[in-house]
């Protein structure tokens, strides 16, 4: 007889369960958990890839105070907060606004649905480097359309304009997974309820704002958060488009971060910048982490 | 609004979806239109042109951009495969085996919620340690790592939804815990192992921060090709026309033609959580 057998039922199925278990977690383990220790360590030292043998030079926590003291370093941080702020609130605000109108009738809507959703799946990348194009202050399309409606030129990518440009990008690649989530929403609504309203006179902004809206919030809410985290983790779209510039009016913690790892080779600035990237992501996505986790344990 | 009746609002909302979606998808309608487009006629910024396959010829005789293809392709599908080998089995654990494997789940949680270039130059610097940066392997193993949490999360959802039962009268009838997952689970959730597979893929596909810090030239996939059209001499814009319609059409034709298994993982792992 096998030893597994020998086992009783309930401490085989766990055993076989940790097995089901053990070839993702190694995966992870490698990928994740070592890494971050890696550069746990790496973050107390006056590690420069430039200069031999400063690995093993220990400067405690010196590394993190000076991150913390720097005005670049906090200026990424509001350039990211207002990144991922703006653009949630416009992606949220256009994203109900096409679920509304995609939960109408009308003609070939799954049609619709589904060249809508076009922009989501686009390589970042490809959209970082051809909105440069339709930003291009002289040949670019953007100004043309302006100046054939008579109206002034805008230099897009100036400033005062960069960071409210890169925010446009992202909104408009972004939006299409509002308006998704947020139709599912619309689609798994009790529709009874919004016709005994109607029977009692409700308007439609009433009917609105008491029952659609209401039973909208979960879905915005988790779409929110997932937005959230990953536009705090966004990189190519936006090292593309404007490279952090002009001057840092772009640069968020991700291409602050790095640029000091692959321009400047300050492992041990980099690796603390990217520690606490990881708590401010963490903190910040908390109550979704919370939520996520209280609802699974509490599942059946 | 009553008073054209149902079918001229109909109409209405048709009319109203066809602006909407013209204006909303002018900036991809225009990068495709670039790649068909002679430098000129897109300078000028025409709508009515004559077509020409230049920039394609350009990215394909003139540089090497199928080699990028390639090693996409040869990323993103073997990345697709080993997360869906690598997941299916963890979330069927967590979904029917040991529903409250606490550790697991949040460090599952936790990873998905990190961000990349945190673990960016740990894993730079353990890629050149072992001799293996710009290797097509490498890139796999990190998109995979990457894609694996959403890929669990995902995939225990749609394990969720099979009935206890079915897994019990198996036992009984003497499967192992093996067959029962590869024979009598697994294929009822062909449609989960879809939606995850599209979702890695594109993932994989579209992803560009790792590709640029862990690869050089060997194992350099798409999405860095387009920056080799914009160099000191000007921006080709015939050119990186015909790159992005070349990276973006199987990912585009990819989330239009599984519309809706995307749509359904889509709102399984964002709204049930």
């Amino acid at each position: 007889m096998s030893s597994a057998a020998s086992l009783n039922p309930r401490d085989r199925s766990r055993r076989v369960a940790l097995l089901f278990l053990l070839p993702a977690a190694m995966v992870l383990a490698l990928i994740y958990l070592g890494p971050m220790l890696f550069a746990l360590k790496a973050s107390f030292t006056a590690w420069v890839m430039t200069s031999p043998g400063s690995e093993d030079i220990y400067i405690g926590g010196e590394n993190y105070t000076d991150i913390l003291a720097s005005r670049e370093f906090w200026s990424a941080v509001r350039v990211t907060v207002i990144y991922a702020l703006s653009s949630i609130v416009c992606g949220l605000t256009l994203g109900t606004t096409f679920a509304l109108l995609l939960d109408a009738e009308f003609h070939f809507r799954s049609f619709f649905r589904s060249i809508m959703i076009i922009p989501m799946v686009i390589t970042p990348s490809v959209i970082g480097i051809f909105w440069k194009l339709l930003y291009e202050e002289d040949s670019g399309v953007f100004n043309a359309v302006l100046t054939s409606l008579n109206l002034p030129k805008v230099s897009w990518l100036n400033l005062d304009m960069a960071l409210p440009s890169i925010v446009a990008m992202d909104v408009w690649q972004t939006t299409p997974f509002f308006m998704l989530v947020i139709f599912a929403g619309l689609q798994a609504m009790d529709r009874s309820m919004v016709d005994a309203a109607k029977v009692d006179g409700a308007t439609a902004t009433q009917l609105f704002r008491y029952i659609t809206l209401p039973h909208l919030v979960p879905y915005m809410l988790i779409a929110t958060s997932f937005r959230a985290i990953a536009a705090m983790g966004d990189f190519d779209k936006i090292w593309l488009l404007t490279g952090g510039g002009p001057g840092a009016r772009t640069t968020t913690i991700t291409i602050f971060a790095y640029k000091t790892g692959f321009s400047a080779f300050d492992i041990g600035r980099t690796t603390a910048i990217a520690w606490i990237f990881v708590v401010i992501v963490l903190v910040a996505s908390s109550p979704l982490l919370y939520r996520l986790f209280k609802n699974a344990m509490a599942e059946r | 609004m009553q008073t054209g009746g149902p079918s001229m609002r109909k109409m209405a909302f048709t009319l109203l979806w066809i602006v909407i979606a013209l204006l909303y998808l002018f900036p991809y309608t225009w990068m495709v239109l670039t790649a068909f487009r002679n430098p000129i006629d897109t300078l000028a910024k025409k709508f009515i042109f004559a077509p020409t396959l230049d920039g394609f010829r350009t990215i394909f005789i003139e540089s090497q951009f199928q080699k990028y293809l390639i090693n996409s392709i040869l990323t993103a599908t073997p990345t697709t495969v080993l997360v869906v080998c690598l997941a299916a089995p963890a979330a069927y654990s967590l979904a029917m085996l040991n529903k409250r494997s606490r550790v697991f789940l949040a460090s599952v949680l936790i990873a998905r919620m990190v961000p990349g270039v945190a673990i960016l130059i740990p894993l730079y610097l353990a890629a050149a340690k072992a001799g293996l940066l710009d290797r097509r392997t490498t890139l796999v193993i990190v998109y995979s790592a990457f894609n694996l949490p959403f890929a669990v999360w995902l995939l225990r959802g749609f394990f969720r939804e099979i009935p206890a039962e079915l897994r019990e009268a198996a036992i009984v009838d003497g499967c192992s815990e093996w067959q029962v997952f590869a024979r009598v689970v697994l294929p009822l959730v062909t449609g989960g192992l879809v939606a995850t597979s599209v979702f890695v893929f594109i993932g994989a596909w579209n992803e560009f921060l790792f590709a640029l810090a862990l690869t050089q030239s060997d194992a350099a996939t798409s999405p860095l090709a387009v920056i080799g059209f914009r160099n000191e001499y000007g921006v080709q814009w015939g050119a990186i026309g015909a790159a992005a319609v070349m990276i973006s059409t199987p990912v585009v034709a990819f989330a239009v033609i599984m519309q809706k298994y995307l749509v359904r993982g889509l709102t399984m792992g964002a709204v049930k959580g």
